[in-house]
């Protein structure tokens, strides 16, 4: 438009379709948003996110890197959160966990070795009532199944490279959802299997974060 | 031979108008000449014997320059003179020495931007009231329409009152950002633009107000809407007014305090807002928090994936 940069849309989207995006748009030129593709077909670089704060951690002592882990009804994401981010770090410091947060940051892709992980910078955290979480649950619902319709429809661009990358099982992802709606009506949401996938998930996830340089996630 | 004269009547009835007379077969011969000989198209003849009775008389060009009243609606081209009646909406922050004033006016077909510059030496205009402006130039900004204010301008306050565009839309979304210049700030005595550092862009050090406002994002996860919350708006939502928020400022006596205060009550919730869209700025007339989701709206959703 112009040259002119709109501000990016924060999309909506649980944990665990975040974590499975594992395709990166090559950047148009440096200052270009640097998009991830999910398995359901949207490109996404700012995401809200509401969840709960489970840990933070600084990575070593003294590094001003603070690695945090944020779940929602769905799986948990890994972020970061450096001086490069003052907000966010400010806010950070202030919150005990566990906490109720509502995040906006851009969603970054990092590799080790073939595998490529997804991790969240923060641009802030907020801690907010359950109220805010609770519409942000049926609010990204909402947005999930319209992206489900629209993968089944197949006419989008990135929708179709969605199914060419990932080749995702929509049911899988329609449970996922169901899931976290029903933690809305405080029922016990059945899904024993998918449970067990988020625990290998996060197992593998577990890693010495000084073996790679984190300087891409962090800066801006 | 009758469409002619009809031309050279209405040209020539607009000179009267203005005290002027001018030789009627003069202008005749010069549109026949344009029209039958040239094959030029009626608005270019015509607009060729105007410049030429101008020029021909040594009329003064802001006297006679009379720019169609248009609808906000029908500014779709850069570079067109026209007139249109419209109400002021908003007004930003200038954020140059050259533009005395910018922002928002309306009419009941849509919103667009205006821009008062500066060495136009135009009066400035006031949010909610109804203005004439006349020979306004339309120009094309960041892929949006806007209107010039120049030195041949002219505005005149009306006393009509022109309604907005009646479509209303209603938005809920997270607030995800408010900008650094919210809180309590100050605004310029003169010309009630905001001040930074106790200085007027304009004005320079001059005595300034009090005012509380948020200036931030709203976003719905497909759109961003731009708001501004006034004190009312404030007020409902946070219960701190302007007095509370001086008080806090005093109290830890860092005018800051108050954005950050707002900052931590507002950021990250969600919130219904009705206004009027312009452009990517929505304008807010209805401000609420959404404190929940209702059963029934869960269970339509789950309906769908049943």
């Amino acid at each position: 438009m112009n040259g002119f940069r709109r501000r990016e849309v924060a999309r909506r989207a649980f944990a665990y379709e975040i974590n499975r995006s594992t395709y990166r748009f090559p950047r148009e030129d440096e200052k270009s948003p640097a998009y991830v593709l999910t398995p359901l077909g949207v490109r996404v670089n700012r995401v809200f996110i509401v969840g709960a704060l489970l840990d933070k951690e600084e990575i070593k002592p003294d590094s001003g890197i603070w690695r945090i882990r944020v779940s929602d009804p769905t799986s948990a994401i890994y972020g970061y959160v450096s001086r490069f981010q003052p907000d966010a770090l400010e806010s950070l410091m202030e919150i005990d966990v566990p906490e109720l947060v509502a995040i906006v940051g851009k969603v970054r892709t990092f590799e080790v070795g073939a595998r490529i992980f997804v991790s969240l910078r923060p641009e802030y955290v907020s801690p907010v009532e359950s109220g805010v979480r609770d519409y942000w649950v049926y609010e990204t619902a909402k947005h999930t199944i319209e992206r489900i319709k629209a993968m089944e429809r197949k006419e989008d661009e990135d929708v179709k490279l969605a199914w060419q990358i990932y080749n995702p099982n929509l049911d899988e992802y329609r449970a996922i959802v169901k899931q976290a709606l029903l933690t809305l009506k405080g029922t016990i949401a059945e899904g024993e299997e998918e449970e067990e996938e988020i625990q290998g998930f996060e197992e593998e996830f577990e890693f010495e974060e000084e073996e790679w340089d984190l300087s891409d996630i962090l800066k801006e | 031979m009758e469409r002619v004269e009809e031309l050279a009547d209405q040209i020539l009835s607009q000179f009267a108008g203005l005290g002027y007379e001018i030789n009627r077969d003069e202008v005749i011969k010069r549109l026949k000449l344009l029209l039958y000989e040239f094959k030029v198209p009626e608005s270019e003849a015509v607009r060729t014997v105007r410049n030429w009775i101008i020029k021909e008389y040594g009329i003064p060009r802001e006297k006679v320059v009379e720019a169609p009243l248009v609808k906000i609606k029908d500014i779709t081209k850069p570079g067109q003179w026209v007139s249109l009646k419209a109400k002021v909406v908003q007004i930003w922050d200038s954020t140059s020495p050259s533009v005395s004033q910018v922002g928002l006016i309306g009419d009941e077909t849509g919103i667009i931007k205006f821009v008062i510059w500066a060495k136009s030496g135009k009066g400035e205009v006031e949010e909610g009231k109804c203005y004439l402006f006349k020979n306004v130039v339309t120009d094309s900004f960041q892929g949006r329409m806007q209107i010039n204010v120049g030195r041949t301008s002219e505005i005149v306050e009306i006393d009509e009152d022109i309604q907005l565009p009646p479509r209303e839309i209603e938005v809920i979304g997270a607030l995800v950002a408010i900008q650094q210049n919210s809180g309590l700030i100050q605004r310029c005595e003169q010309c009630h633009r905001v001040m930074t550092k106790g200085i007027c862009p304009i004005h320079g050090k001059v005595k300034g107000y009090d005012d509380l406002r948020v200036k931030g994002v709203l976003d719905d996860g497909e759109n961003v809407y731009e708001i501004i919350l006034n004190e009312g708006n404030i007020k409902d939502l946070t219960g701190i007014d302007l007095e509370k928020a001086k008080q806090i400022a005093s109290e830890r006596l860092d005018r800051n305090a108050v954005l950050s205060e707002l900052k931590r009550i507002l950021l990250g919730r969600y919130f219904k807002v009705a206004g009027v869209r312009g452009g990517r700025y929505l304008l807010v007339r209805r401000v609420e928090k959404i404190l929940g989701v209702k059963a029934d709206e869960v269970d339509k959703l789950l309906e769908v994936l049943a």
